[in-house]
């Protein structure tokens, strides 16, 4: 493995419904450590099964997959990899409802060590840094689509990823909000040096990223510098 | 934030359905308690009627169903002649008997009207069962060996006065120093007794002397307890005065009525078990269901928590941990509603006479009733939760 790929894919598979849905059909990809990039393509063509096979949600059938030196074809459990490598975003109503901000920020931190006094600094240091200090206490139904998304992001930085792995984060939102999130896991990745791959269906989203990749049918179409 | 404020912050978000599994867990551990109270107590009045001194059988008359001696009255009772008694002291082994007249009356409106009548036939026919109160006639001396012992005031030293059993104090309500009457005979109950036999419980005892009179019985008796010596074997002995009566005597061992009064106990016992099985197994039931909607209606966040890195051990305790709270919360309210219901229904006729204790093993029962809900009602959904596929929790809407 190439030291600074921290992603390498190769000839990677994923049929659903017993082989009947070919969701990834060969996908060969690397990805460097800090890099941003952009997954985009059609509705059904695979860009969330790719990214979840990244994030070990599940497991391909066939080919290889390398995550930060570690081979998740090999490993079973791999919630202690998603707990210290990976930070998730999805699209929309990933928060729990009776927690406030702040206790939805520490869930991950829950699966940790980490006294309850650090995490709730950790998280609070977290929430600050994405301007959302006044609404610590507040549930996730009295945020906007925006906020929400904020708190996800946060959550997601928790501890401290090496990549972060967002779904359509600003699928929901917004034209204006929308901007401001995407600016915001931008300003992380740049930042913290973070990888981050996003998925989305639009062009200008994907292009605020180092690389697109265009994914059709299960298949990587073109892979394109911006 | 610890895991279980999280998991205490969960169970208050569905409230009524927490309520209702909470409510589910509590009738198996009220039903648990509250019939191991009515049990257990009755089991230890029966316990205290093995007192010292007691007959070892009961001689009764051999044309009567052999059934019917010594113990609580049903069927109809044969009366031998007294004359057996002395009889029946003289056979080597015997070291004590006494005759006993047994009858019952209803006494319920005795003191407004004077219509009761005392029927010698022991029939249940014309009055209501709960009603009815036992009389007996026993010699004063005699007491302990129909297993009375007294627990307030005296015995009765005249033919005016009696010791009513601890029930009878409650029904009839009837303390020591206050009059009773009888077929038009007016009473002064000088104690409380107790034996044990709950239906004794709901009697009256006074000489035999003076029962045979009011009853009109003279001369008669309706049982002959008998204790053998120490060295006698007492079925031995039994064996022997029947054959010396054939056709005329039969005996029964007190210790046959004890039986059947346990063999009451045992039925009462498997009833309350049933019952409590069933009320157990339907709260396991309720656990099952709402925690598995709990589970199914959070399946969405469940696939984020797993995203989050929680691990599948992590989602399986969460699920059991929330079910076991709810058990916690049971385990009050169950014991609660268990004891109080026991309490206020041994105000009532319906469980008179008993007065409920707390036992710590019966209160550990309830908790362990709880906690074996909570857990058993609580894996499988647990266990379900936590085999979740992420990709698929993630994608339910
Ligand atoms: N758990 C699953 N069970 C069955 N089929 C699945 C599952 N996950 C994905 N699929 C199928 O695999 C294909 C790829 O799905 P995927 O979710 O990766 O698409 P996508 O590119 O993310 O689409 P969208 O833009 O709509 O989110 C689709 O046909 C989808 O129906
Ligand atoms: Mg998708």
């Amino acid at each position: 493995m190439n030291n600074e790929n921290i992603i390498e894919i190769k000839d990677l598979k994923k049929t659903y419904e017993n082989g009947v849905i070919k969701a990834l059909d060969g996908i060969n990809l690397e990805i460097k450590k800090g890099e941003s990039v952009s997954i985009i393509g059609p509705s059904g063509s695979g860009k969330s099964t790719l990214l979840n096979m990244i994030g070990a949600l599940d497991k391909a059938d066939e080919g290889s997959i390398n995550v930060a030196g570690i081979d998740l074809m090999q490993e079973n459990d791999l919630s202690d990899f998603r707990l210290n490598e990976i930070g998730f975003v999805f699209q929309l109503h990933n928060l729990i409802p009776n927690l406030t901000v702040l206790e939805n920020v520490q869930t991950p931190l829950i699966e940790t060590v980490i006294s309850n006094k650090k995490m709730e600094e950790r998280a609070l240091k977290i929430l600050k840094s994405v301007n959302l200090a006044d609404k610590i206490n507040q549930k996730p139904t009295k945020l906007s689509g925006g906020e929400r998304q904020r708190v996800a992001i946060a959550r997601a930085l928790v501890n401290h990823p090496s990549i972060i792995l967002a779904d359509e984060p600003t699928g929901a939102l917004d034209s204006k909000t929308q901007d401001v999130i995407l600016d915001l896991l931008l300003d992380i990745h740049k930042q913290e040096n973070v990888t981050l791959i996003m998925v989305t269906h639009e062009h200008d989203v994907a292009n605020k990223a180092e690389r697109s990749i265009y994914v059709l049918d299960g298949k990587i179409k073109e892979i394109k510098k911006n | 934030m610890k895991f279980r404020d999280l998991i205490i912050k969960n169970i208050f978000r569905n409230k009524s359905r927490s309520i209702l599994t909470v409510i589910g867990i509590a009738i198996g551990v009220a039903a648990v308690v509250g019939l191991g109270l009515v049990t257990d107590n009755l089991s230890a009045s029966t316990q205290n009627a093995l007192t010292a001194g007691a007959a070892d059988f009961s001689v009764v008359s051999g044309t009567s169903n052999g059934n019917n001696g010594g113990g609580p009255p049903g069927g109809s009772n044969q009366l031998i002649n007294q004359t057996y008694v002395s009889e029946i002291q003289q056979i080597s082994g015997v070291s004590s008997t006494a005759g006993v007249l047994r009858t019952m009356t209803d006494l319920s409106n005795t003191n407004s009207t004077n219509s009761s009548s005392t029927s010698t036939n022991n029939t249940f026919g014309g009055g209501n069962f709960r009603s009815m109160t036992t009389l007996i006639g026993i010699d004063n001396s005699s007491l302990s060996m129909d297993d009375v012992v007294i627990t307030n005031g005296s015995v009765y030293s005249n033919d005016n006065e009696v010791i009513i059993g601890k029930n009878a104090a409650q029904s009839l309500n009837k303390t020591i120093g206050e009059n009773i009457s009888i077929s038009n005979q007016t009473f002064k109950v000088v104690g409380i007794y107790e034996t044990g036999n709950f239906m004794d419980d709901n009697g009256i005892v006074m000489s035999l002397s003076k029962l045979q009179n009011l009853t009109g019985d003279t001369g008669q008796v309706s049982l002959v307890l008998v204790k053998a010596s120490n060295d006698t074997d007492a079925s031995n002995l039994a064996s022997t005065i029947e054959a010396k009566y054939p056709n005329q005597l039969s005996t029964s061992t007190s210790l046959s009525g004890m039986n059947r009064m346990n063999n009451g106990l045992d039925v009462i016992k498997s009833g309350s078990w049933a019952v409590s099985l069933l009320a157990v197994l339907v709260g396991g039931i309720v656990v099952l269901v709402t925690m598995m909607k709990a589970v199914s209606e959070r399946t969405r966040e469940i696939g984020v928590l797993r995203a989050i890195g929680w691990s599948q051990k992590r989602i399986l305790s969460m699920i059991i941990g929330e079910s076991l709270v709810l058990s916690l919360i049971a385990i009050v309210v169950g014991l609660a509603i268990g004891i109080g219901l026991v309490e206020l229904l041994s105000t009532t006729q319906i469980l008179q006479g008993i007065t409920p204790s707390f036992s710590a093993s019966l209160i550990l029962k309830g908790i362990g009733v709880a906690l074996f809900l909570g857990i058993i009602g609580g894996i499988y959904p647990a266990y379900r939760a936590s085999r979740l596929s992420p990709t698929e929790a993630l994608r339910y809407e």
